[in-house]
């Protein structure tokens, strides 16, 4: 089997996992994920605003969070809760939404249109000396790659075997 | 209403990895290179079906076609699939420069509470030196 150096990654691999300590006390972090005035103030990459935020926080019950880009366009997100410990965990889905939180395909924004994307998101709070850590864990975004069909997994190797693709002559 | 563009390179590569067959030829593509007829047989498709299937591949840049030879042999193409592993580190900057956002806003938070609590405290003194 050969090295997969620059090869797809595997599923497993494909969990992204991102890690911040907060120089505050952890029901105020809290508090940042699910109080939507909160969530308003940060929501976004930089340069963004968050002109919306409904969050029904109780399990079953959904979010809509809203996303503008410098240039004005608005990105909603919406998913369901499927478990929250207070000040501890957060477990939700996250899919794309129109402004009135259909899930909608990727295409609604020029995305990829074949596919809905669902992904799962993780968040836990953990206090340490009156700061705060954060982990946030999202699986299912590599999903996207991957059909319902079987075979995938088989494809993926032998694609990585493959890798790197030999130089195309007068292509 | 946001109209749909089919300019991302990334929408075209996993538009064109969304579909099964597609999956399987360039499963079969990462074996070495084949002909459309050497695509069809396995799959069990009309050309035309295989050749349709192969012109979003190579839309998307997941394969390339010879133009010397006649039967336009197909080669696989990994510089998109590495694109698409770019897609997680899209989802992992957003994250990031949302939490820097956050942190900014939970210092701005604990500064003001912090002003808004020794406002308090001056008050009580005040009103315990009056009675």
């Amino acid at each position: 089997m050969a090295e997969r150096t620059d090869a797809p990654m595997t599923a497993e691999e494909r969990v992204l996992i991102v890690e911040r300590v907060f120089d505050a006390p952890r029901e105020l972090v809290w508090k940042g994920w699910t109080d939507p005035e909160q969530v308003m103030r940060w929501w976004g990459p930089k340069g963004f605003t968050s002109p919306a935020c409904e969050i029904d926080l109780r399990v079953g019950g959904k979010y809509l969070w809203c996303m503008r880009t410098p240039q004005g366009q608005d990105f909603w997100n919406t998913g369901v809760y499927r478990e929250i410990v207070l000040y501890e965990r957060i477990v939700c889905t996250q899919s794309l939404a129109d402004e009135k939180g259909n899930v909608v395909p990727g295409a609604h924004y020029g995305m990829s249109g074949d596919l809905p994307l669902e992904t799962v998101v993780t968040v836990t709070f953990e206090e340490i000396d009156g700061r705060t850590r954060l982990v946030l864990r999202q699986e299912g975004i590599g999903d996207m790659l991957e059909g319902a069909e079987a075979g995938w997994n088989g494809a993926f190797d032998k694609l990585a075997d493959s890798l790197p693709a030999p130089e195309i002559k007068g292509g | 209403m946001v109209t749909a563009t089919a300019s991302d390179p990334i929408s075209n590569t996993f538009a064109a990895l969304a579909d099964p067959t597609r999956r399987a030829i360039l499963a079969r593509l990462a074996s070495g290179e084949a002909s459309v007829t050497e695509l069809a047989e396995p799959f069990e498709m009309t050309l035309p079906a295989v050749s349709k299937h192969l012109k979003v591949l190579e839309r998307a840049g997941l394969i390339a076609r010879g133009r010397e030879a006649q039967w336009r042999p197909c080669r696989l193409q990994a510089g998109p699939l590495k694109d698409a592993d770019e897609w997680i580190e899209r989802y992992r900057r957003h994250w990031e420069e949302s939490f820097d956002r956050l942190d900014s806003y939970l210092q701005e938070l604990q500064q003001k509470e912090k002003k808004y609590s020794r406002k308090i405290t001056k008050k009580e003194d005040k009103n315990g030196r009056e009675n």
